[in-house]
């Protein structure tokens, strides 16, 4: 008797165990993070956050694969297609029309529209990836053009930082000595250029190249003064510009042998590879014409997308991109570069884990004066909500820098080379 | 011409030459042990000012450039031995001996060594998904064979061809068998050739940029040209870094052709003259 109710109590005990086990040994939700901040410091700070997140969080695994931005856009449509896409992909806006072809992007609206309840966007942040009734990516970080200097180059010149297109030329002119170039500005066919010459657009009143019908409005008076002055601007910039990128456009400044370039931020270059003097580094917003409305500066809003539709999957990814989007986390994701990545949120600016970073305290009113250049930053064919997917064939190719050497490098008048970008243009959206 | 003349000539020539073949290394290795305003300055250092190891210990202890190291290594060298096993024994089969179709293999092989690569990527992803080793180097390893092997069995015949067929005949009298011939007698006198093949299928490999960008998805898993590219970095670049991750790329390179670049000179003249 007493061998049989033993038995039970075993049989009990085992059952027991069994149909608690399920709950207790469930695995977590795996989900992997591509990006494209591949350099180790980035890594590591992206790792340390995932690691604080994933011991918070024990049902959730978070891991991370850096990725390279030259093959992403070819990587990432054939991992779709081959069923090995990651369930989180960072992105500009350019990138998301790709993938939302494909038909695996999520639409974020609701969890934007939770985000911004407890954290509240920037509308320029968001408007990027807002269209076709949806929005397809969270936005995570800002980046925007800024005009970089040094105070004392100026004093010595016996001038002032400038505001507009004449004072600005002027300047270009008065910094142009036999050791040093006005101004560094490239004109090779690549991002870079795309970037610089669309500063001049936006500040010539130029930034829509879309109309609302989707037709191309990019052949116009106001491009064509950007361009004009582009080029008026070209002739005190070194003469390898035609080759730059962003890296020697730094290295010119660094070294002192430009003046003044456009840049995102040169803070990391300055202050490891040149003096390292905030008090001589200037920044200020783009110079703009005197007919410009509406001045700012490129800015990519740059964002993570969602690619998996499982529901556990998703819940976890948005569970870490909201843990990521508290402002004590926040901040320290944004400084993974700092002075280099900019808050999209109002309560990440003003997030103390932002501005308490030593290289953000050390250039704190540099840092300020990208914020506020942020707030009017803007992308070409992301504007007004004239947001047309179609300007991902127009980026990849560079058109805007193609034009440009239609100009500076074939010799054409602003006027022609601006009608054959257009031309250019229909052709690759296949208009 | 007096031969004084002429030797002098030739100095300056070599001088010159050699100039044109070292200063870029010079170059390259100067700046990665040079302080990193003296990188960047303007006019540039001809000699170093300043000596520091700063830009290797970021790269050896701050990032996994000796894991990328490891695995171009791996990748290269399984690349080097599958190629040369393949290449010697479609050379071998495609000139000596005789069937139906051999011109055309001939002809088929030298096109897909034409055919662009870049074409083939999202195939070739999908492909691997499919076959279970996507992300591994064992991909790497299966693409760059297909890369180097075309043109190394073209070159290998060259070496085949001068070798005389009495040797083969021969040995095969003897009691060599097809293989015995091909490992004892053939590949013994077409060694300048091997090594030949076998530099290009490492060289070809150790640099090849795209497909290893692609196929691979893991940090853990990545070869030196893109784990590089990644740490250099898009908006900031730090030039001493980027020297000297450049000068420790190379050494493997250059302590191969230290120790068989004789051969592989051998082997691209090899039937260029009769």
């Amino acid at each position: 008797m007493l061998r049989r109710n033993s038995l039970m109590i075993l049989v009990l005990a085992f059952t027991l165990v069994l149909s608690v086990l399920p709950a207790t040994a469930q695995s977590p939700v795996e989900v992997t993070l591509w990006h494209m901040e591949q350099p180790p410091h980035r890594v590591e700070r992206i790792q340390m956050l995932m690691d604080e997140f994933n011991a918070a969080n024990p049902d959730v695994v978070v891991s991370q694969e850096p990725q390279n931005w030259g093959e992403i856009y070819t990587k990432a449509p054939a991992s779709v297609a081959a069923g090995n896409a990651p369930e989180m992909l960072f992105g500009i806006p350019d990138f998301t029309p790709i993938l939302k072809d494909l038909g695996q992007l999520q639409d974020v609206s609701d969890f934007i529209a939770t985000l911004d309840e407890a954290h509240t966007f920037y509308p320029a942040a968001v408007a990027p990836y807002s269209y076709d009734e949806g929005i397809w990516a969270v936005p995570l970080y800002n980046m925007v053009h800024s005009l970089w200097f040094r105070n004392s180059v100026f004093e010595e010149a016996g001038i002032t930082p400038p505001t507009t297109w004449d004072e600005w030329l002027a300047a270009a002119e008065a910094l142009t000595t036999d050791d040093q170039y006005g101004v560094g500005i490239p004109a090779n066919r690549q991002l870079y250029t795309d970037q610089t010459i669309y500063n001049l657009m936006i500040n010539a009143g130029a930034d829509e190249i879309y109309n609302s019908d989707g037709t191309l409005r990019f052949a116009n008076e106001a491009t064509v003064a950007a361009y004009e002055f582009y080029s008026d601007l070209y002739q005190f910039s070194p003469p390898d510009s035609p080759s730059w990128t962003w890296g020697e456009a730094e290295a010119c400044f660094a070294n002192r042998t430009c003046a003044m370039i456009m840049q995102f931020t040169v803070i990391t270059t300055y202050d490891t590879q040149a003096e390292g003097d905030p008090a001589d580094l200037g920044v200020v917003a783009i110079p703009t014409s005197a007919d410009a409305e509406n001045p700012g500066a490129i800015s990519y809003s740059n964002g993570v997308m969602l690619l998996t539709d499982d529901p556990e999957k998703l819940e976890a990814s948005q569970r870490f991109i909201a843990w990521l989007m508290q402002p004590e986390n926040y901040g320290r994701f944004l400084n993974m570069e700092p002075g280099l990545f900019l808050p999209v949120t109002e309560d990440g600016a003003t997030a103390e884990s932002f501005w308490n970073d030593p290289l953000v305290v050390k250039y704190r009113s540099q840092v300020e004066t990208m914020v506020a250049n942020s707030s009017s930053g803007r992308l070409f064919g992301f504007t007004n909500g004239n947001t047309f997917p179609s300007i991902s064939a127009i980026s990849a190719q560079n058109l805007l820098a193609q034009t440009l050497q239609l100009i500076v490098i074939d010799g054409e008048t602003a006027a022609d080379a601006v009608a054959e970008g257009q031309v250019l243009m229909e052709e690759a959206i296949g208009e | 011409m007096s031969l004084v003349v002429r030797r002098t000539l030739l100095t300056i020539a070599v001088t010159l030459l050699m100039f044109l073949v070292i200063a870029p290394f010079y170059w390259i290795f100067t700046s990665s042990v040079k302080l990193p305003p003296e990188v960047i300055a303007s006019p540039p250092t001809l000699f170093p000012q300043s000596f520091t190891t700063q830009h290797y210990d970021n790269l050896l202890g701050g990032s996994l450039f000796l894991s990328y190291m490891g695995n171009s290594l791996i990748v290269a060298l399984g690349t080097m031995i599958i190629t040369v096993i393949l290449s010697t024994l479609a050379a071998y089969g495609l000139y000596r001996l005789r069937f139906p179709g051999r011109r055309l293999l001939f002809r088929v092989i030298l096109i897909t060594y034409a055919f662009p690569g870049v074409l083939l990527l999202i195939p070739l992803y999908g492909l691997l998904t499919d076959v279970g080793i996507i992300d591994t180097l064992w991909a790497l390893i299966v693409v760059d064979v297909t890369l180097a092997a075309p043109f190394a069995t073209w070159m290998l015949q060259a070496f085949f061809r001068t070798i005389p067929m009495e040797l083969e005949e021969a040995a095969a009298l003897d009691g060599a068998t097809r293989l015995g011939v091909i490992t004892r007698i053939l590949l013994p006198l077409a060694a300048p050739g091997v090594a030949s093949i076998a530099i290009f299928a490492f060289i070809t490999s150790w640099t090849e940029y795209m497909f290893a960008s692609v196929l691979i998805i893991s940090d853990a898993s990545r070869t030196l040209p893109v784990g590089l590219a990644g740490i250099i970095g898009q908006y900031q670049i730090d030039w001493g870094l980027l020297m000297a991750g450049a000068t420790m790329t190379t050494l493997p390179v250059l302590l191969l052709f230290a120790l068989v670049g004789r051969n592989f000179v051998e082997g691209l003249t090899a039937g260029a003259v009769k």
